[in-house]
């Protein structure tokens, strides 16, 4: 292979590449912290439901989370539930993760709540 | 003579046993305990090593634990993490095993080896005094407990320390503050005033990440205030006897 092409090779695979190790680091963080409590389908059911009096919410609810902005839920990750006017049972998870994996983090949620939408291209901004 | 050479075999496998009588602390940790638990440090640095983990860390037990609970504790050892070490591992969440809420909501149940008592070794009282005493010398983190010290006078009433727990910070959602009443991914905290050092719990509600990067307890920003009331409150709650209800 010569080297202008290798170099092209290289700089595709990193295109490719990237997108979908930040999915998978996003899948990791969303389990590890979060299916706790929203459950490991994401639908609000995680184990420790029984000791909450606000149940969590179900990440596949498309008809809730589209009238919700990437904003809301970024802004609920970071700062917890009292930050969008919600429970402090969602608590504020700024100092666990940096704002690029919160970001992340949004993206994974939409894909839960929104495949169809995000299919189409739908800006939820 | 077959008796004699049965005797030789006997005594070969049994005086390991008899010699460990007189093994100090450090070696019993070494020889027992490296196996589960990480001794050494540093706690895991990914969600990858984190999930590797089986037992808790114990390289900072010095700056961590109690001592007098440390004796009794591996003396007869007891459950302390209703979801086990990962809670990843003791999950349920296949919906024909899911149960319900009173209003029909499903969610996820812990199972398996879980829901059963804890197994664990169990030290003689001897061994148990000797792999305290080694494990208290374990103190790799006092930088983190400096200077952090806990302010008696900012008491609280169970029924005052409950709903800041609860109602303004929302622990009860991970943790149980009574035998079955509360969280599971959290470790139970009604013995936690036994357990810990006040200002390794002082230090760990401040900042969870400072002991342990990965842990999934996220810093809840409890003001200074709240964090000496809580303290208070978990070393009241764990003078109360649960024995009955469990
Ligand atoms: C201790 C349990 C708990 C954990 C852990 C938790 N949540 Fe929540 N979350 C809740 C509860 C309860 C609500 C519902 C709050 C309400 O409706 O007032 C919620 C609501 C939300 C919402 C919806 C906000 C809206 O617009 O209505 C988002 C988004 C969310 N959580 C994301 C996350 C993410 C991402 C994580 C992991 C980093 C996470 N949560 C971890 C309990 C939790
Ligand atoms: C087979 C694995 C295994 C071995 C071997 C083992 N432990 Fe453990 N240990 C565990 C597990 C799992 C827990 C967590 C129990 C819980 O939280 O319910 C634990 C908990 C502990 C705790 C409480 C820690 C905490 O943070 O709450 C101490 C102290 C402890 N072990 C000491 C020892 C000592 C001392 C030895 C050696 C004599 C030892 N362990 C050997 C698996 C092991
Ligand atoms: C999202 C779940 C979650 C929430 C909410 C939470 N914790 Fe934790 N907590 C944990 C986990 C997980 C650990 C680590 C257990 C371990 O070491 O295995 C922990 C550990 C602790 C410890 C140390 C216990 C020990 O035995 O090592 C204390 C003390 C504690 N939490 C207090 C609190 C307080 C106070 C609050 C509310 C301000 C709170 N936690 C909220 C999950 C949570």
């Amino acid at each position: 292979m010569n080297p202008i092409k290798f170099l092209f090779t290289v700089a595709a695979l990193m295109f490719v590449a990237s997108p979908a190790v930040h999915a998978e680091e996003a899948y990791l963080n969303y389990k590890t912290y979060c299916m706790q409590c929203h459950g490991m389908h994401g639908k609000g059911d995680g184990v420790n439901v029984p000791a909450m009096n606000i149940l969590p919410r179900d990440h596949s609810d498309n008809k809730y989370m589209m009238k919700r902005t990437n904003t809301d839920i970024y802004k609920a990750i970071k700062f917890g539930g009292p930050a969008i006017n919600k429970s402090v049972r969602m608590p504020p998870w700024g100092d666990t993760f940096t704002d690029q994996e919160i970001t992340e983090l949004v993206g994974h949620i939409r894909s839960l709540c929104c495949e169809k939408e995000l299919v189409r291209g739908v800006n939820f901004k | 003579m077959k008796r004699f050479l049965l005797f030789i075999v006997f005594a070969a496998f049994v005086s390991p046993a008899l010699v460990s009588a007189g093994e100090s602390g450090a070696e019993i940790l070494k020889a027992r305990c490296a196996s589960c638990h990480d001794l050494k440090g540093p706690a895991p640095a990914t969600i990858r090593q984190l999930w590797k983990r089986d037992a808790p860390d114990l390289f900072y037990a010095g700056n961590k634990f109690r001592r007098e609970w440390l004796v009794a504790w591996l003396q007869k050892p007891v459950r302390i993490r209703p979801a086990g070490v990962n809670y990843l591992r003791t999950i349920n969440s296949t919906p024909t095993h899911q149960e319900k809420t009173k209003k029909g909501r499903k969610y996820d149940v812990l199972w398996g080896a879980v829901l059963k008592p804890l197994k664990h070794v169990t030290l003689s009282k001897q061994d148990a005094g000797a792999v305290a005493d080694a494990l208290m010398d374990l103190k790799p983190h006092t930088a983190l407990v400096a200077g952090v010290t806990l302010d008696t006078s900012k008491k609280v009433s169970l029924d005052a320390g409950e709903v800041i727990f609860d109602k303004v910070y929302g622990c009860t959602s991970c943790h149980q503050i009574e035998p079955g009443y509360g969280g599971y991914t959290g470790a139970e905290l009604y013995t936690a005033g036994k357990r810990l050092q006040p200002a390794f719990m002082l230090s760990y509600i401040k900042r969870p990440k400072n002991w342990d990067p990965k842990i999934w307890m996220p810093n809840l920003h409890v003001s200074p205030d709240d964090l000496q009331k809580i303290t208070n409150y978990l070393i009241l709650l764990s003078k109360e006897d649960f024995s009955e209800s469990n």
